[in-house]
């Protein structure tokens, strides 16, 4: 055997797989959606979008009512929910474990499913108060019984709609471009 | 760092210098000019830690790479599943939107001083401490001090449950031992000695005439070790009584001072004053004038317009001489007034310079009651006498005289400490006192309370006077608690912004609970206590729930003010004759960070430097220059001060403009308790005096060199910006005269495209001439932007983070300088050099002209900070907030991103705060008023020295002050077109070459 035939048959193909497999590997692991799209963590309540948004068609700043006046759409109280379900399905075990927290005052640690990262400083109320729908970014939430992460929310889907907001904003509305320089988010 | 003092001065010098080093050139000086950071800064040249110098790729820096690189790999590839939790509130409060901050009125007590401030909370911590602007006095400003105090409601060190000979216990063990103690006490009639700090609280001062009323053998002292004993001793021999004296400086055209540091950033309405003075929008306005005799340098003689080195000891002598030559001109003395002892005509300490005596003279007389002449607290009693005099002989409008509750002086201590050694109180009462540390002889004090049966502490964080107790009782931060105050010209309310973090009550509490088991009758808690007593004595109209809104009540005084005893002068003026300077001679002052030492556990006050000296972390001896000279002295060679047998080893610095024969030394330091306090200086306390009229001047003070030398924490030679023309100091004819001399410099070429602003264009004024110096806007910027503490080793190496410093220049001779203060931040030039070498385009420049900084795309080069002409980036060299855990991150405001290492970072100009503004304008569909957007430093800068706003709106107050002809920019022939403007400081001296008030 020729000297370099060992490396030409052998290690040279080995080689190549293995930075091809690497490549690969990492890109797969690397790719911006494969975690959180489709993102949908079990609930300590079952709460179901789909019956209050979409059945009830209840509003969403009903519950998320810090969405126009604070950076942070917020999640409702627990007091909040008892202001129906005092009366509303008391006879359902979630209702009942709802029920008892609201008793006691515990704290009832939801699983987040929309996140950013800390040094993002998103705002939600230019964005509400421009016309642009919840759905925008959350997905059709009315339809889901668990709530399911349908965007990326990367920088790129933030610049996106930001240099073209058409879409998302309410037909005759004014605005033509969002904010693209650093502060505008990152401080 | 070696500064040996030349024999002769040098012939030329720069203009203006900010070290002596640099005054004098040393090749140290020049060396460090030329690079961006400290020697020892950067690991990688470390000559510190005696690594020898490396080039190209090290071992180190190797496995540093791969350990990134793998980190990187896992950081990337990691699951970002699992996001974390949301808990909402389970029973929201009403007022609480999260992510909206809201305010709470409430006042802070420092001595006899009382701040009235607006806190700012997010979900209902407080995070930053602002004045009230409801307040006809501090008109929403306060004092350094106060604004970092809310750090210490987070003190990791806080006692956090009752204590009992090291044993924790419940409040109802706690309480059944001081009630036997009490009711012991009470029932064999022995007396039981409360210590507290002053009494500025009206229904605090009812409480304790409950007590005294149900315990009738209870004896008070109120102690404040840092408000000068000898304040107290001339109130009494001036008026009869204790008093406070409050400037009113808004009505004054000439100020002298007499060792008065009235501008130190203490007195927030002095300061205001103060600044709209010195404002000047144009020439043909009048300036006020400063008068300045002191002998250390203060912050308030560094903004003197005539400044005349005096020792302390002599500022008496003077002080009368002027008086006699007041009288003798015409100026009335009021009755009784003998002046006899004193001699006529221009004093010794004058005599080379009896036409500044003349132009003083005149000045005074011209004023009149346009005049006023403050005197120092801590000055000996017969100064403060003379100014009171001569406030009376000029019937000065601008001081207002108030009485106040006496306090308890060294003397009563000393009684007192006879008193317990004798075993005369069955028990001692310490609240919120610390005497084990500052009565000067603390182990004689330790002795007596050792022989007192039973002590009990309440208070914060356990300290040295804690040591000695056997009940401790954890107290609440006065952010947790309730209360009120007297203040000139409003009744203030201290309300909880926040419940308990611990199991802590507050002092009141504690005595109301003696109350009752004493047999008195007494409300169910201190707040229903204070409640009753508001709503009994508030107006029909008012509520005690707008009252609180407000925090304020205004009141119109109307007690008689007390009339200046004449009588008292003669033996006043005979001792002042009679003090002499002999020897070297001591002065020891509150610490600027640590006040009488309650602050020193404050990491945020420790780190900012003294506006004088540029020390942190430590409280060195202030020699003068010529002392330095004469004793062979050099900057930091450690030093041993020796007074009646106690000797402190400290290190020296030189102050240019101490009086000859000067020594200054700052109180608080020292201390052997507290996590951050501990270690951190010299204790001075025990080199105050016990005689209460000059307790804090002593005479006769031994200084010798030890030879050894202490590295100085110091920031003055950080950051230098070379011999450029970076400060200019104008006297109003040089304004009147030379309109077009300080103007702008045409601008240079750029090979960049020119920068548009459409939209906002955010700039900032800053003006020199009310710029005091006293660092408001650099706790404030801390406090609003989670501005990390590296601590005295790494501020050392130059590496401290402040995004907005106090450069302190002198100009003119080392023996008195002239001062001026320039505050200097991140310009956020229009052509930043430091976007331009970023290789990752982390710092550039947004459409509303900020220099933006993304720390996320940050790979630290720090490119940025070697090419930013002024010196204003902070690189994290090491990891130094994002390890800390609570209590001391929950002090962070959650709108601004807590920097980790290996990360630049410098001021954003808040922009949270315009994006805050900004989008709720937007929402209302309005345009953003001008002054709506504030910068922490502007909202907390007393003096009203730095506006923000919009350069492109006409009618905003920043375009109109860039208008003003004392306008420059700092560098501007670099080209980098900073968005900041510098006023020129005004300096309004009486002699040749000045003005003269018109």
């Amino acid at each position: 055997m020729h000297r370099f035939d060992r490396a030409f048959r052998f290690v040279l193909p080995v080689a190549a797989v293995a930075v091809l497999a690497t490549i690969l590997t990492v890109g797969w692991f690397t790719q911006p959606d494969r975690f959180a799209k489709g993102y949908a963590p079990e609930q300590p309540i079952p709460f179901s979008h789909e019956l209050h948004a979409g059945t009830l068609r209840m509003q969403c700043q009903y519950c998320h009512s810090g969405v126009d006046r604070s950076r942070h759409a917020g999640i409702p109280s627990v007091d909040l929910c008892m202001g129906c379900h005092k009366v509303t399905r008391t006879d359902r075990p979630a209702i009942q474990k709802l029920t008892q927290v609201a008793n006691s005052g515990e704290p009832l640690p939801w699983q987040r499913v929309h996140t950013l990262p800390d040094h993002v400083f998103f705002d939600h109320r230019p964005h509400v108060n421009a016309g642009i729908a919840c759905q925008s970014c959350h997905g059709e939430v009315q339809t889901m019984k668990v709530l399911t992460r349908e965007m990326g929310l990367r920088m790129g889907s933030c610049l996106g709609c930001h240099r073209d907001p058409h879409a998302a904003l309410p037909p005759g509305s004014k605005i033509t471009k969002g904010a693209e320089h650093c502060a505008a988010c990152h401080r | 760092m070696k500064t040996q003092l030349p024999e002769q001065g040098p012939l030329e010098i720069p203009r203006f210098w900010r070290t002596l080093e640099e005054r004098i050139e040393t090749p140290e000086a020049q060396r460090a000019a030329q690079d961006e950071f400290l020697p020892g800064a950067v690991p990688a040249y470390d000559d510190v830690h005696g690594l020898p110098p490396q080039d190209g790729f090290s071992r180190r820096d190797f496995f540093g790479l791969v350990g990134a690189a793998a980190a990187l790999a896992a950081t990337v590839a990691c699951d970002r599943k699992g996001q974390g939790t949301i808990v909402p509130y389970t029973k929201r409060p009403v007022e609480v939107v999260p992510g909206v901050a809201n305010f709470y009125a409430s006042s802070y007590q420092e001595g006899r001083r009382v701040y009235p401030v607006l806190v700012k909370t997010r979900e209902g911590r407080p995070i930053h401490i602002m004045g009230n602007d409801e307040h006809p006095g501090v008109k929403g400003k306060t004092s350094p001090r106060a604004m970092a105090d809310v750090l210490r409601l987070y003190d990791p060190d806080r006692l956090r449950a009752p204590l009992s000979e090291g044993r924790t216990l419940g409040w109802t063990e706690a309480e059944s031992q001081l009630r036997s103690a009490l009711v012991n006490a009470k029932g064999a009639g022995r007396p039981v000695l409360l210590l507290s700090g002053a009494l500025v609280s009206p229904t605090r001062k009812a409480l304790l005439a409950d007590l005294k009323k149900a315990l009738p053998t209870l004896e008070h002292l109120a102690i404040e070790p840092a408000s000068g004993d000898a304040a107290e001793v001339a109130a009494q021999a001036s008026y009869g009584q204790a008093v406070t004296l409050q400037p009113r400086l808004a009505k004054a055209d000439l100020i002298l001072s007499l060792g008065a540091d009235f501008l130190n950033g203490e007195d927030p309405e002095a300061l205001a004053a103060w600044g709209a003075k010195r404002r000047l929008k144009s020439a043909q306005e009048s300036l006020n004038r400063l008068w300045v005799f002191e002998g250390p340098m203060t912050l308030t003689g560094t903004n003197a317009d005539v400044r005349v080195p005096v020792a302390p000891s002599r500022l008496g002598a003077v002080a009368f001489a002027l008086a006699k030559d007041l009288a003798s001109k015409g100026l009335g003395l009021p009755a009784n007034v003998d002046l006899s002892s004193v001699s006529a005509g221009v004093p010794a300490e004058l005599k080379d310079s009896a036409k500044l005596w003349s132009n003083l003279v005149q000045d005074l007389r011209r004023a009149g009651r346009k005049a006023v002449v403050l005197c120092g607290t801590q000055m000996p009693a017969e100064v403060q006498q003379a100014a009171h005099l001569l406030n009376a002989m000029l019937g000065s409008e601008a001081v207002t005289i108030q009485a106040a509750e006496p306090l308890a002086s060294v003397k009563d201590l000393e009684a007192a400490s006879k008193a317990m050694a004798e075993g005369r109180y069955a028990t001692v009462i310490f609240w919120d006192v610390n005497p084990a540390y500052t009565y000067p002889k603390a182990a004689a004090w330790k002795a007596a309370v050792a022989k007192v049966p039973f002590r009990v502490w309440i208070g914060q964080v356990p300290d040295e006077t804690g040591a000695q107790c056997q009940l401790l009782l954890p107290e609440n931060h006065w952010l947790e608690s309730w209360g009120d105050f007297t203040t000139p010209g409003a009744d203030v309310l201290q309300q909880p912004t926040i419940g308990t973090l611990y199991d802590t009550r507050q002092g009141e509490d504690v005595l109301l609970e003696a109350v009752k088991v004493l047999g008195g009758q007494a409300a169910t808690s201190y707040h229903a206590y204070l409640q009753e007593r508001w709503q009994r004595s508030l107006p029909a109209a008012n509520s005690f729930e707008q009252a609180l809104h407000d925090g304020v009540v205004k009141t119109v005084s109307k007690e008689v003010l007390p009339a200046f005893k004449g009588a008292s002068v003669a033996a006043a003026a005979k001792r002042a004759a009679a003090s002499k300077a002999e020897g070297l001679e001591l002065v020891l002052f509150p610490g600027f960070a640590t006040f009488d030492g309650r602050h020193a556990n404050n990491s945020w006050l420790q780190e900012t430097p003294d506006p004088i000296t540029k020390m942190t972390w430590d409280n060195p001896v202030s020699v003068s220059v010529q002392d330095a000279q004469a004793l062979g002295i050099q900057e930091g060679d450690l030093v041993q001060v020796s007074l009646d047998g106690t000797t402190l080893t400290l290190p020296a610095v030189i102050q240019p403009g101490q009086a000859k024969g000067v020594l200054a030394l700052a109180l608080g330091y020292g201390r052997t308790t507290g996590g951050v306090a501990k270690g951190i200086g010299a204790n001075a306390f025990p080199l105050t005096g016990l005689d209460p009229a000059s307790a804090n001047v002593r005479q006769g003070v031994r200084l010798a060199k030890t030879g050894g030398k202490k590295e100085l924490s110091r920031t003055q030679s950080h950051h230098r910006m070379e011999g450029r023309d970076i400060v200019r100091s104008l006297t109003p004819s040089e304004y009147a005269e030379h309109p077009q001399g300080h103007h702008h410099a045409p601008e240079p070429a750029s090979l960049y495209d020119e920068q548009l602003f459409p939209g906002h264009k955010w700039g900032m004024v800053i003006d020199l001439a009310a710029c005091t110096g006293c660092s408001a806007c650099v706790v404030a910027c801390q406090s609003e932007n989670n501005v990390a503490v590296v601590g005295p080793e790494q501020v050392a190496r130059g590496r401290e983070m402040h995004w907005i410093r106090i450069d302190r220049y002198y100009e003119g001779e080392l023996e008195n300088p002239k001062v001026v203060h320039q505050p200097m931040l991140c310009q956020h030039c229009d052509s930043a050099p430091c976007e331009n070498v970023c290789p990752v385009n982390a710092t550039n420049h947004s459409p509303d002209g900020l220099n933006q900084m993304a720390y996320n795309r940050c790979v630290g080069t720090r490119y940025c900070a070697n090419n930013c002409p002024y010196k204003v980036r902070r690189f994290n060299f090491l990891e130094y907030t994002a390890y800390k855990t609570e209590p001391g991150i929950l002090v962070n405001n959650p709108e601004v991103t807590v920097r980790p290492r290996g990360v630049m970072e410098k001021c954003s100009f808040c922009v949270q705060r315009i994006n805050d503004v900004k989008i709720r304008a937007k929402g209302e569909g309005r345009a953003i008023l001008d002054g709506e957007i504030t910068t922490a430093c502007m909202a907390g800068c007393p003096a009203d020295a730095i506006v923000f706003g919009d350069l492109n709106n006409p009618k905003s107050k920043v375009f109109q002050q860039v208008a003003n002809r004392r306008a420059y920019r700092v560098l501007e022939e670099l080209g980098v077109k900073p968005a900041i403007t510098y006023l020129a400081d005004l300096k309004n001296p009486a002699i040749e070459g000045g003005h003269h008030a018109s």
